[in-house]
């Protein structure tokens, strides 16, 4: 939300949007201002009534309509309620950012609002309606001189390590405008407006988080390693790094939300990789499996040595690929030694390797480690990164079905997803090598069976 | 008690590089006459073979046949300290369990490293009949690797009495290498009968580099669908070779 969107929307209310809500029952609300029209242009023939795109449900409708419900509790200037805590860095205009808190105008527990770990089997309804409940303040910040931007950004910090809902008052200084963008990455949120003022209650720290951050000489990584071997979840963690709270004290700054939690999930999954290569190879072949908001997980572990991949396949429909014909398949792995590059699928990439690594920790054994996912149209909006880590711990969690052979798993696999077996192969470099790349030990002893 | 001297510490660290590219925990067997290590990688697609006689040192010394498992990039660590024409020691002490390593050049530093529990494991080596053997020149083979990783992670090896050609695909791209007999890469060729498989390119290329520091002349050799034999020529007469499972699609 950067100002190039502060200009669209005093240029143009956008007149479309504004037709789709007619032919809805939703009443236009003028506080609404749209920023981007569909790309597609599909929207505009649609109306949010023929569901042309494909998805099961109109996401426009499904944002507008949380949105048309939190608008009359947002008129106002001074939010005056207990943030879960819950704090937003941006990453427009990086080194210089918008960072402050979330507040919604409610004042009771509201942990839960930024809490992903405990959002696993919720609707998209459910989440977006106590996610756009969230307003959020916007303070200028330099992420290196953080310690020079005065109380606001002092007291966002506070409230960053605090471990339950604390009570905020947050004086903005115009009314919270949204925006309701159609091509956002970022789980829901409210609208927004510049900080004048905030007020932060009394907040416990997490002790743990507390002695991490006070240590101006433990550095960044340990601290999250040892804060994760402590128990503290993952958000939890993530939240604090976003607004350097760990390492040593001239290399602390701020980091934009989306990359901590990247750099959180990529942090924690290297060290425990780290430790699974120490352990026995699994002695079957492991396939786990969870579905949730659309999302089809199925986890292949092959009895070999440590390796990883993670393979994504877009349905026409679904977020990322609203108007294609075909489906559209993404793709990342690493060996033994692990990757020096940046995953160009991105931090579902980490996360789903921290839930995978997870469970091989638990059960002390190393595999090579296939994640497929398939979305389907009935994922019709990115709820965040969170999906990804939470939908494969749930597959985890499951009893896994057990096969002697790969050929078996790709059958299993095969009768699972809509997506045909041989796309899946050839679009993931391990299933290819454990298919065709022989080991020496097959040519000792006795000559080889043509395979 | 194990002793050894080597008055180039190139030698030794060039040598335990290209252990390091398959191994990071190595079990050496050391004999009155030399030092053998036989190991495959982690995920068992490649070994190494690897000889020194006692006649590559200046000073060698095994009482008795003993085993020393080291981890590789721990000492590769310590031998990256050296420089060239510097002289380095290797003392084994078998009560300890340490292993001290002297060296010695513009100034003398002595380090010690734990020796870890050797593996009772023998490795043998591959039972394959070759079709084809080739020589060729380390440098030239890099090349055409480097050549060939442009395109694709895999490369098809086929050979005929007169050349070799190298093919890679890739998704979008392919390329095509050509190395003719008597050429300035392939010095020789023997081919009983064509023949082609398929290698692994991130294997390959970081063989040929490592081995390269080592011998300027590799001898290569394969049968169709069988693994790949590559012989790194030593100066003195040990042996590094190392040997790499292929590839085969079966659709």
């Amino acid at each position: 939300m950067g100002p190039s969107y502060g200009q669209a929307d005093k240029r143009s209310r956008n007149v479309w949007l504004l037709d789709v809500l007619k032919n809805s029952n939703l009443e236009p609300n003028e506080n609404l201002t749209f920023s981007e029209p569909s790309r597609s242009g599909l929207c505009v023939v649609c109306k949010g009534s023929k569901l042309l795109c494909g998805k099961t449900r109109c996401p426009i409708l499904v944002k507008v309509n949380y949105f048309l419900k939190s608008v009359p509790l947002l008129q106002t200037e001074d939010i005056d309620g207990s943030s879960p805590p819950s704090v937003f860095i941006g990453r427009i205009g990086y080194p210089n950012v918008y960072a402050g808190p979330l507040v919604p105008p409610i004042r009771e527990d509201t942990a839960l609002y930024d809490l992903p770990e405990r959002w696993f089997g919720k609707s998209i309804d459910d989440i977006v309606a106590f996610r756009s409940m969230l307003v959020r303040g916007k303070h200028r910040v330099h992420v290196q001189n953080f310690q020079e931007a005065g109380k606001i950004i002092e007291k966002t910090r506070e409230l960053a390590l605090a471990t339950n809902s604390v009570d905020v008052e947050l004086i903005l200084k115009k009314k919270p405008r949204g925006h309701l963008l159609l091509d956002d990455e970022v789980q829901p949120f409210g609208p927004s407006a510049p900080i004048r003022e905030l007020y932060v209650g009394n907040a416990r720290w997490d002790h743990h988080i507390e002695k991490a951050y006070t240590d101006t000489d433990l550095k960044a990584t340990p601290a999250v390693h040892e804060l994760y071997t402590k128990g503290v979840l993952v958000t939890k963690i993530q939240r604090a790094f976003s607004v350097g709270a760990f390492g040593i004290e001239k290399n602390r700054k701020f980091v934009p939300t989306r990359w901590s939690i990247t750099a959180v999930d990529s942090i924690l999954s290297k060290d425990l990789m780290e430790k699974v290569k120490t352990y026995p190879e699994i002695n079957e072949y492991k396939v786990y499996e969870s579905r949730y908001l659309g999302n089809l997980f199925e986890v292949i572990m092959i009895p070999s040595m440590w390796s990883y991949e993670a393979i994504e396949a877009w349905y026409p429909g679904t977020v990322w690929n609203p108007s294609g014909r075909n489906v559209v398949m993404f793709g990342d792995s690493e060996g033994y030694e692990g990757r020096t590059t940046y995953a160009e699928i991105g931090g579902c990439y980490y996360a789903a390797r921290l839930a995978v690594c997870e469970l091989l920790m638990k059960e002390r054994r190393q595999a090579t480690v296939i994640v497929l996912r398939e979305a389907h149209p009935g994922y019709i909006m990115p709820v965040g990164v969170w999906q990804v880590r939470e939908n494969v711990r749930n597959a985890m969690r499951q009893k896994p079905y057990l096969f002697n052979t790969l050929d078996e798993v790709l059958k299993f696999i095969g009768s699972k997803f809509q997506i045909p077996l041989q796309k899946w192969i050839m679009r993931s470099e391990l299933l290819k090598n454990a298919l065709f790349q022989k080991k020496i030990t097959d040519f000792f002893a006795k000559p080889p069976l043509n395979a | 008690m194990f002793t050894l001297k080597v008055a180039d510490a190139k030698l030794l660290k060039d040598m335990i590089t290209s252990i390091s590219i398959l191994v990071d925990e190595a079990t050496f067997k050391i004999d009155p006459d030399g030092i053998k290590l036989r190991a495959m990688d982690p995920s068992r697609v490649a070994m190494i073979d690897f000889e020194w006689p006692k006649t590559m040192f200046e000073e060698y010394s095994a009482s008795e046949p003993t085993k020393m498992c080291i981890n590789i990039s721990e000492l590769l660590k310590l031998l990256k300290r050296t420089s060239k024409d510097e002289i380095v020691e290797l003392n084994l002490d078998e009560k300890t369990a340490k292993l001290q390593l002297k060296i010695t050049g513009k100034y003398q530093r002595s380090f010690t490293m734990p020796t870890l529990e050797a593996t009772e494991e023998e490795v043998p080596t591959p039972k394959v009949t070759f079709n084809v053997k080739a020589k060729a020149t380390t440098q030239g083979l890099s090349q055409a690797i480097e050549d060939a990783q442009l395109v694709s992670d895999h490369v098809k090896i086929e050979a005929d009495p007169e050349k070799l050609v190298l093919n890679a695909s890739g998704d979008l791209m392919g390329a095509t290498i050509t190395l003719q007999k008597g050429s300035d890469t392939l010095l020789d060729l023997e081919t009983k009968e064509p023949a082609k498989a398929t290698f692994s390119l991130s294997y390959l290329a970081e063989i040929i580099k490592a081995a390269s520091a080592t011998s300027d002349i590799a001898t290569l050799e394969f049968s169709s669908d069988m693994p790949i034999k590559l012989d790194f020529q030593q100066t003195k007469e040990g042996k590094l070779t190392f040997y790499l499972a292929p590839r085969i699609e079966t659709e």
